[in-house]
């Protein structure tokens, strides 16, 4: 028995997470370009691991990818810099890809500086809502300002225009989804890009293919 | 209702705690043989003693407590400064090196739903008293012994030295901030901001190198890599100890489980000079770690360098498990039933004296007593009757009679192995 683990330990392939979502085609892309095989990748259909050239990709929620690499279930990955921040995993970030780049910012409505600014001064905390607790409390933390923390799911611009919070930290490309919801930038709190992560122990039990591909990554990707 | 333990404290049930005990055992041996004497300190430590000892990494770790007096008290998270308080108040006036080891609980908060446990069992040393290479190269040693006795095969020990990084940093001049982030930065192997914070002009070229350089060395090149990174700067001499701790390490006879990686980072940041991880193909987390703490005594009181390590015994588990070694717990070699209870007692009392692992059963008889020796993977079925040891076939039925003198336990192969 243990016949998967023990060939898992001596002749695994490398094992790479690519996010799904908004940052994969450039993921792909990337690996692409650095010459590795990715095979069905670009087209993964509804396959969730795929073979090819000796390297396995395993396609996962980009929330989940920072988890993935913690435990060793994979050597190596790309995934946001926010994921990473928000997951506070043990993981070794190794390189900036540069793309997939996008704010954190802390945005309250159009007409309510005041009011929030009042409310903080009666009520001694302001409402925030958001998908990215953590980020968010170490935000306020390192501010000075108590901020009570409503964690959703989605929508997070319709948060104060529905009464659940007084400001929103939320991520944003361009601006224009707050800007269509009445909402003005207050602060930046992150900035994100992608990043190459590897697991600690991958580094040094693989450190040749990890390092490699590292620093391949590193040559290709535009900063 | 139906209670629950606590989240990430959990029960460990006969087969594992068999396996646990025995595993442990081993390892304690294997130290003991170096003439390291053992240890036990309390679950519980003031707040203030692991804070003067631990520094900043305490705080998120510790699972803090309030006494009936007010007491602000944590259940200790690792055992290097219980360990450390314990010699530097009640061994200070002792002569020479102190050798210690242990094998104990330790307790860390965790976040809920991330699949960490919040109890777990180290065994490890702490060299305290001697310091410089012999005493790296010894505790390295040790921990190959240790993890070798374990039955592991397969791992390497990666070692590097802090001492690199805050000898670069000192040289640097930088601001104390800035340091400060960089050793952060360093800390949570974070090479990407390394990068960022010494992509300033206000850095020397040669220092910006090395400083995001060293943390990336790993590997047979990395210890003359690592000295002319550090020699363009002038900090040549940093590596002097380390050479002759490798030395010592291949004295030792231990170089082949030996790698060098200036990336190592513990989480805990008392480290001073040499730091080590162990690492086993297939298990995603270090196995055990360590390193030198020279600052941790003088906090508490008494100034003296120190070394350690500390296995995770519960990785460890996983790591052998990932490598098929199976361990061998003692096996049980009869399950002995009987009518009366008191010649089951006169019985079981003759056969232990034998040498025999006898299980009693005061319930079942005959063929239930044979399957129940099967359930429990006894080698046999005995009945106590009329002054004597009856032997039960496969069927339950009586097959001879236990001659006086009782004979040796019916030989098995090693022990049950699972």
């Amino acid at each position: 028995m243990n016949g998967m683990l023990s060939m898992g330990r001596n002749g695994r392939p490398l094992r790479i997470a690519v996010p799904k979502g908004s940052l994969f085609p450039d993921s792909v892309r990337l690996l692409q370009e650095v010459g590795l095989d990715v095979g069905a990748l670009p087209d993964p259909g509804r396959l969730l691991t795929i073979s090819a050239g000796g390297v396995e990709y395993i396609i996962g929620k980009p929330t989940d990818i920072p988890i993935y690499v913690a435990y060793g279930a994979v050597d190596v990955a790309i995934a946001g810099k926010d994921t990473l921040v928000e997951a506070d995993m043990e993981v070794v970030e190794m390189v900036d890809l540069g793309f997939g780049a996008c704010r954190f910012v802390v945005a309250e409505p159009e007409e309510a500086a005041a009011t929030v600014l009042e409310h903080y001064r009666d009520l001694g905390v302001i409402r925030v809502a958001t998908k990215y607790p953590r980020i968010t409390e170490r935000y306020f933390a390192e501010q000075g300002v108590q901020a009570e923390i409503v964690k959703l799911h989605g929508n997070i611009e319709i948060a104060p225009l529905i009464g659940i919070a007084d400001r929103v930290v939320d991520i944003t490309a361009t601006g224009t989804t707050l800007r269509d919801n009445h909402l003005r930038i207050v602060d930046d709190v992150l900035e994100s890009t992608a990043r190459f992560v590897a697991n600690p122990v991958s580094l040094k039990t693989r450190a040749a293919e990890v390092t490699e591909l590292a620093n391949r990554l590193a040559e290709v990707s535009v900063q | 209702m139906r209670p629950v333990t606590p989240r990430g404290f959990r029960d460990v049930l006969p087969y594992e705690a068999a396996e646990r005990e025995v595993l442990s055992a081993a390892m304690s041996q294997a130290i003991s043989a170096w003439g390291y004497g053992p240890v036990e300190t309390p679950v519980v430590e003031e707040y203030t003693t692991l804070e003067a000892g631990m520094g900043s990494s305490l705080e998120g770790t510790a699972f803090r407590l309030f006494d009936s007096d007010g007491r602000l008290l944590a259940l200790r998270p690792e055992m290097t400064v219980p360990i450390a308080r314990l010699v530097a108040t009640r061994l200070v006036q002792e002569p020479g090196a102190q050798r210690l080891r242990y094998a104990a609980q330790v307790y860390r908060e965790h976040a809920s739903l991330r699949g960490q446990a919040r109890q777990f069992t180290q065994v490890g040393v702490e060299l305290v008293g001697t310091g410089g290479p012999a005493a790296d190269a010894e505790v390295v040693a040790v921990l190959v012994s240790a993890l070798r006795a374990a039955g592991l095969a397969d791992f390497k020990v990666a070692i590097g030295t802090v001492a690199v990084l805050r000898a670069l940093l000192t040289a640097s001049q930088m601001p104390d901030p800035w340091q400060c982030k960089v050793l952060d930065a360093a800390h949570q192997r974070n090479l990407v901001e390394i990068d960022r914070l010494t992509a300033g002009d206000d850095l020397p070229p040669e220092l910006a190198r090395a400083i995001s350089g060293v943390p990336r060395l790993r590997g047979d090149a990395a210890i003359d890599d690592c000295r002319a990174l550090a020699d363009a700067c002038g900090c040549a001499d940093v590596l002097e100890g380390f050479d002759e701790t490798l030395d010592l390490i291949a004295a030792a006879g231990v170089a082949e489980f030996v790698s060098v990686d200036f990336g190592v980072v513990r989480s805990f940041d008392y480290y001073t000079g040499m730091v080590l991880e162990v690492d086993a193909p297939g298990l995603g987390v270090a196995v055990g770690g360590g390193g030198r703490y020279d600052g941790v005594l003088k906090a508490l009181g008494s100034d003296a360098p120190a070394a350690g390590f500390a296995i995770g015994l519960e990785r460890l588990r996983i790591a052998l498990s990932e490598q098929d070694v199976n361990v061998t717990v003692p096996a049980l070699d009869a399950v002995l039933g009987g009518d009366d209870a008191a010649e089951i007692l006169r019985s079981a009392a003759r056969l232990r004296a034998a040498g025999w692992c006898t299980r009693l059963d005061t319930v079942a008889d005959g063929a239930g007593l044979v399957s129940e020796a099967a359930r429990l993977g006894a080698t046999e079925a005995l009945v106590a009757r009329d002054g004597e040891i009856v032997r039960l076939d496969r069927a339950g039925e009586p097959a001879g009679v236990l001659a006086y003198p009782l004979p040796a336990p019916t030989a098995r192969e090693g022990g049950e192995v699972r």
